[in-house]
């Protein structure tokens, strides 16, 4: 059974000031204590806020996108010898208690990846422009994979050192979320899904993807998957 | 031969850019690929200068465009395209090399601070 304590809950974030100490709080409550804030180039007091909740902080000097700060998060526990790391966002959006349910799977299941979905269990606080965006994303994600994901774009993913070990992401936008699941399968990865709650509100829905971003994530993904092949 | 203004400053140029090629070459800032592919471009241009209605009627035959001013626009907007390439090519490969220092004194700065 994973415990508590071999988890690190990676939180890449970018100018959250304002939400990432509730967000670092919320996770240490859930007896969560080793917590990463990637602070992605902030230009606001999200490292200050987030040493201050408890979190173990690394600061990007210029902001470097989402999938930068997670792969930043991903070589940390790398040099560090970490057994599994847990992504969230660091909006707020999701429910940290959800945490176990992920290692939950994946020790039962001997995953290597857990995703937590958002479209496995209704979930109708989420608004309907970003479930359409979220399913254009499955279809372009899951054409490149073996398994179809009900929610290639989740920010919300437990990793165990065998994926820690063996992933290298290159895109530094959101596609990183895409580019891990179809490395992780190219890797010979087991890859599963477990529902999840989340909570959207004005100040998450202000932060994420819009349709130019999701455009240009998709670009990434594709010139990636030309240029990156293996 | 009739010279036009022209058909001389366009050598000159290319000239200027064949020797700084060369020079970037013996100092090793390029690989023989790149300075073959851009020597061969600047010695076209020139060709080009000195023989415009010839060439463009040449390359309109060969591709099947009626007129050779058709033919020169095709060729420009497929030069652009390269260029354009080239540009994203350079950019994407600076944006990694950014990433990967950025990442690089990130982690180097956390592990000092761990060491105090």
């Amino acid at each position: 059974m994973i415990q508590p304590q071999d988890i690190c809950v990676v939180i890449p974030a970018y100018n959250e000031g304002s939400v990432i100490a509730e967000v670092v709080g919320g996770v240490r409550n859930e007896g969560f204590a080793h917590i990463l804030v990637v602070n992605d180039g902030s230009s606001d007091d999200t490292a200050a806020q987030a040493e201050r909740a408890g979190a173990v902080v690394i600061s990007h000097l210029v902001n470097r996108g989402a999938g930068a700060g997670a792969q930043t998060g991903i070589q940390y526990a790398r040099l560090n010898g970490i057994a599994h790391i847990v992504q969230i966002d660091a909006d707020g959006q999701h429910f940290p208690e959800d945490i176990r349910k992920l290692a939950e799977v994946m020790d039962q299941e001997q995953a290597d990846i857990v995703i937590g979905s958002r479209f496995m269990s209704r979930n109708k606080d989420i608004p309907m422009i970003r479930v359409l965006y979220n399913k254009l994303s499955n279809v372009f994600t899951n054409w490149f994979c073996t398994r179809w994901y009900s929610d290639t774009q989740s920010g919300f993913r437990m990793l165990n050192r065998v994926a820690i070990e063996s992933l290298d992401l290159h895109i530094d936008g959101f596609g990183y979320c895409s580019e891990m699941i179809i490395l992780g399968e190219k890797s010979g990865l087991i890859i599963r899904e477990v529902p999840i709650r989340v909570a959207y509100t004005a100040y998450s829905m202000s932060k994420g993807q819009d349709l130019y971003m999701g455009i240009n994530t998709a670009m990434n993904i594709l010139w990636k998957l030309v240029s990156h092949p293996k | 031969m009739q010279l036009e203004i022209y058909q001389v400053i366009v050598p000159i140029i290319s000239i200027v850019f064949i020797v700084s090629l060369l020079q970037r070459f013996w100092a090793g800032k390029v690989g023989w690929q790149e300075s073959m592919v851009g020597g061969f471009f600047w010695v076209a241009v020139i060709f080009f200068a000195f023989f415009p209605d010839l060439i463009s009627q040449k390359i309109a035959g060969l591709f099947g465009i009626k007129s050779n001013i058709n033919a020169v626009i095709f060729l420009c907007l497929g030069l652009i395209f390269f260029f354009q390439y080239k540009l994203f090519l350079l950019v994407k490969q600076q944006q990694s090399a950014l990433t990967a220092l950025t990442r690089k004194l990130a982690l180097e700065n956390r592990q000092k601070e761990e060491d105090k």
